[in-house]
């Protein structure tokens, strides 16, 4: 990334700042975002693993940089960077005068602090793994050295990480809330995950944290020195609502923001005071074939089933239209989605049939396609709780038969389920993936992965993810992905499904949203709530 | 009395609740699944840290060691640490939770104790009147009708029909918390859990007292002149409520439970939402926090039916 362009882009983003202040926005009042699920109370960027701690962290901490709508890397904390040729450092300047809600200023020693943290031996999250490729990084985990080589303070306002070798979705990474190393460089590291910090967090973010009160509300005040500018609203309420109730909650004008479910479409649709967008989300359901079985070695087979599910009406009917056919495992959200060379396995039952013959598959006396002693009768393992999932297990079933396979439907409680799937005791089974920002496929679709469930070894895929992750050029990125996910249609090491969707309601008072939202939705991913308003 | 009671408690209860932990302990560990499932997916997690986690939250000890682990704790009454991402004492999960529960469960224990009792006696002393048609009718309905169902009803009709009601949930934030506010959040949760129970206990009230008040001493009150009045409500009630009491005992852990369902059609803030979260999650020293305590209830349950029963009827001593 060249700094002229970060500089081009973050003046853009002041622009478009100063053009939004022209409509004069109303100060004050209270924003409510609607949730469904109680937070844990861990409100610490690096240890908490829960989407909605997530949400409080992501208003009260800011990171060095942040994603917007468009996927992309914005500056924050950091007002640029700079990367090196050969891809292997990446320094941030930090803006100046940034400071706490307890008015210490954040410098880099504080960034230092945070992902120092994140490798040290003690230390009890999960984030390990996305940085274990900074310098040095390795040895300081295992207790050999004190520092990290790979994390170097130049100065207050300057900091420079690096790598062995290039590794592209490095970058996108360095989103996480920047820690006050004055508040917890005392506690040891192996103590941090029960210090009092995580339910009371100070962070540099728009609002300032209040109050927790479990299963109902986390209340915040909006941070009136916040450095880019205090929000228009005073305060920002996350409250917990009932699955069921939610569109008695809009109407009364309870919630401002909430997710729905597809079931709710229509009816808060339809309700005057409120929109309802649908936004592309990062994500796919699939069923895993297990390819160590022979049966489902022979990409024809894989091929062939997936021709024979009708995916389009599970889309149109069980969906109700919410969700898009998937052929690759890259979602149209993402910056490396392609449509080219990828074959769509149009419903097509004939030619399903067609290829299973011609790989020598033969009805026997039973009516179930069998071959060599091997039968086409195999389990279907679907986790419980889901409607969609089982009507689709009903469908896949019919679809099945009607080709000559057998398909026994096993539900499982989903927690067991992945039990079995960990222990690679199924034929086949679904679930679902949501997905980084960065279209980086090794952790699930690699050799060596710990998610690669349908045991899926193959060396050109290996090559292409490898080199993926270390071109630095994001033109050549996309390309080396497109040629991926060319691979991966035509082997079908699962059957992508659809790409999930997301519902997402708002009151009408509340201005300046993104109306046309990305995957990040219309409040894109809560950055906008520095600067939305709200209309009496 | 003294005897009986701590006799009840140190000769049964202890060695009962000793014997329960370790079969829940042992059935919630053997159960499939395990509490390192939501690392599942983490981006490029680095494979040391499922097994740093097991370590850490002592999955890799044998369930023996486990289970003695967890009961040393709570004998010095600890009850660990959670296993999700927070990693807060069970203790406090608990005691955040605990008074909307307990709110919850009295409101309905009340609605259907105080709605219950009443009707039942109605239904008894007019015994195959109109009245007491349509009683044992709505009482049939009430007692087949799944909470669930009845709540969303309710939720329908109240809260989004009517709009007179809150759709559940708590207090909102910056809301003064009145007493009207609180009645008004308490109202349809407690209609829920109660409406089963109001239903129950009218029905045994109706026969129970339907059993006494034709006995021979009911009839030697009549012969001696007693206005009906004082031979239903003095002589026949006192013994016909000795059944419903034991009933009181056995249905308290019921309400408890029902209020786990209830609890999380209307988001109310009780340790429904905490205990179903747990059960899904594996995450053991909340599940056997909750449930050592719904058993500790129980006990206690039972041991005042029992002293309740004395009191009400002279000829139960216990020694």
């Amino acid at each position: 990334m060249k700094r002229p362009l970060v500089v081009a882009l973050f003046l853009l983003l002041s622009l478009s700042v100063i053009v939004s202040a022209a409509d004069a926005p109303k100060q004050g009042g209270t924003f409510r975002y609607g949730i469904t699920t109680n937070p844990r109370g861990m409100f610490n960027p690096i240890l908490n693993t829960e989407v909605y701690d997530g949400l409080i962290i992501d208003v009260v901490y800011d990171g060095l940089i942040y994603i917007d709508a468009s996927l992309q890397p914005q500056p924050m904390i950091a007002k640029a960077w700079d990367i090196s040729e050969d891809g292997k450092e990446i320094t941030f300047y930090l803006h100046q005068g940034i400071k706490f809600h307890d008015g210490v200023e954040l410098t880099a020693k504080d960034v230092a602090y945070t992902y120092m943290t994140i490798l040290h031996p003690d230390y009890t999250g999960v984030r390990y793994g996305q940085f274990n490729k900074l310098v040095g990084a390795k040895d300081y985990k295992e207790g050999k050295t004190d520092t990290v080589p790979g994390i170097e303070v130049i100065d207050d306002y300057t900091i420079k990480f690096s790598v062995e070798e290039a590794y592209a979705p490095l970058l996108s990474t360095f989103t996480y809330g920047i820690l006050p190393s004055h508040l917890l460089e005392d506690i040891p590291v192996g103590e941090l995950e029960q210090a009092p910090f995580n339910l009371h967090p100070i962070g540099s973010g728009p609002f300032k944290f209040v109050e927790f009160q479990t299963d109902q509300h986390v209340i915040l005040e909006a941070n009136k020195d916040y450095f880019f500018g205090a929000p228009n609203i005073d305060t920002l309420v996350f409250q917990k609502v009932a699955q069921d109730a939610i569109p008695i909650y809009l109407q009364q004008n309870r919630v401002d923001f909430i997710a729905i479910s597809p079931e709710q479409y229509e009816q808060v649709k339809a309700m005057p005071g409120i929109d309802v967008y649908v936004y592309e989300e990062l994500s796919y359901n699939y069923i895993c074939f297990n390819m160590r079985q022979e049966r489902f070695a022979d990409a024809a087979v894989r091929q062939a089933i997936t021709y024979g599910f009708d995916r389009q009406t599970y889309v149109d009917v069980i969906r109700e239209g919410f969700g898009i056919v998937a052929n690759a495992p890259v979602p149209t959200a993402s910056w490396a989605f392609t449509t080219e060379g990828i074959d769509t396995y149009d419903y097509n039952p004939e030619k399903a049939a067609q290829l299973l013959a011609e790989a020598g598959w033969t009805k026997g006396p039973d009516g179930i396609l069998q071959k060599d002693g091997m039968k086409l009768e195999f389990e279907f393992l679907v986790p419980e709780g889901s409607r969609q999932n089982e009507q689709m297990a009903l469908l896949f079933q019919q679809n099945m038969e009607d080709l000559g396979i057998k398909v026994n439907l096993v539900f499982m409680e989903f927690s067991a389920a992945v039990d079995r799937v960990d222990a690679r005791q199924f034929d086949t089974f679904t679930m679902g993936w949501s997905l980084s920002v960065d279209p980086d496929p090794h952790s699930i679709w690699h050799s060596t992965s710990l998610w690669n469930d349908p045991g899926f070894y193959n060396e050109e895929s290996d090559a292409l993810i490898e080199a993926g992750r270390t071109e630095t050029d994001p033109e050549k990125r996309k390309e080396i992905y497109a040629e991926w996910q060319k691979l991966i249609n035509k082997e079908l090491p699962t059957m992508f499904v659809s790409y999930g969707v997301t519902i997402g309601a708002i009151n009408q008072r509340v201005k300046g949203i993104d109306t046309n939202p990305g995957p990040l939705g219309p409040l894109v991913d809560l950055e906008l709530l520095s600067t939305i308003w709200l209309e009496d | 009395m003294w005897r009986y009671i701590m006799r009840r408690i140190f000769l049964q209860g202890i060695p009962v609740l000793l014997g329960f932990s370790f079969l829940l302990y042992l059935v919630i560990t053997i159960a499939p699944g395990s509490p390192v499932t939501h690392l599942r997916g983490v981006p490029n997690l680095d494979s040391s840290v499922i097994e740093q986690r097991k370590a850490q939250l002592g999955l890799d000890q044998p369930f023996i060691v486990q289970y003695l682990n967890w009961l040393g704790r709570v004998l010095r009454f600890d009850l660990g640490l959670s296993f999700d991402s927070a990693r807060r004492p069970v203790a406090d999960l608990i005691k955040e939770r605990m008074p909307a529960t307990i709110t919850l469960s009295l409101a309905s224990i009340v609605l259907g104790w105080g709605i219950g009792i009443p009707i039942g006696i109605l239904s008894a002393r007019y015994q195959y009147s109109v009245f007491d048609y349509a009683i044992t009718f709505f009482a049939f309905v009430g007692i087949s009708i799944p909470s669930f169902f009845f709540g969303l009803i309710q939720l329908y009709v109240f809260a989004l029909k009517l709009n007179v009601l809150p759709a559940g949930g708590f207090f909102m934030a910056g809301e003064a918390r009145t007493l009207a506010g609180y009645v008004s959040y308490l109202l349809l949760p407690s209609l829920t859990l109660g409406l089963a129970s109001i239903a129950g206990v009218a029905r045994y009230m109706r026969a129970s007292l339907l059993e006494v008040i034709n006995q021979d001493y009911l009839r030697t009150a009549r012969a001696k002149g007693l206005p009906e009045r004082l031979v239903v409500y003095k002589h026949a009630l006192r013994n016909a409520l000795l059944p419903i009491l034991t009933l009181l005992g056995f249905m308290i852990p019921g309400i408890f439970s029902g209020a786990v369902i209830v609890e999380s059609i209307f988001a109310w803030p009780g340790l429904g939402s905490l205990a179903i979260q747990a059960v899904n999650e594996r995450n053991y020293p909340v599940i056997m926090g909750i449930d050592m305590m719904f058993a500790v209830l129980i006990f206690l349950g039972s041991i005042v039916a029992d002293i309740s029963y004395a009191l009400a009827d002279p000829r139960i001593r216990y020694e």
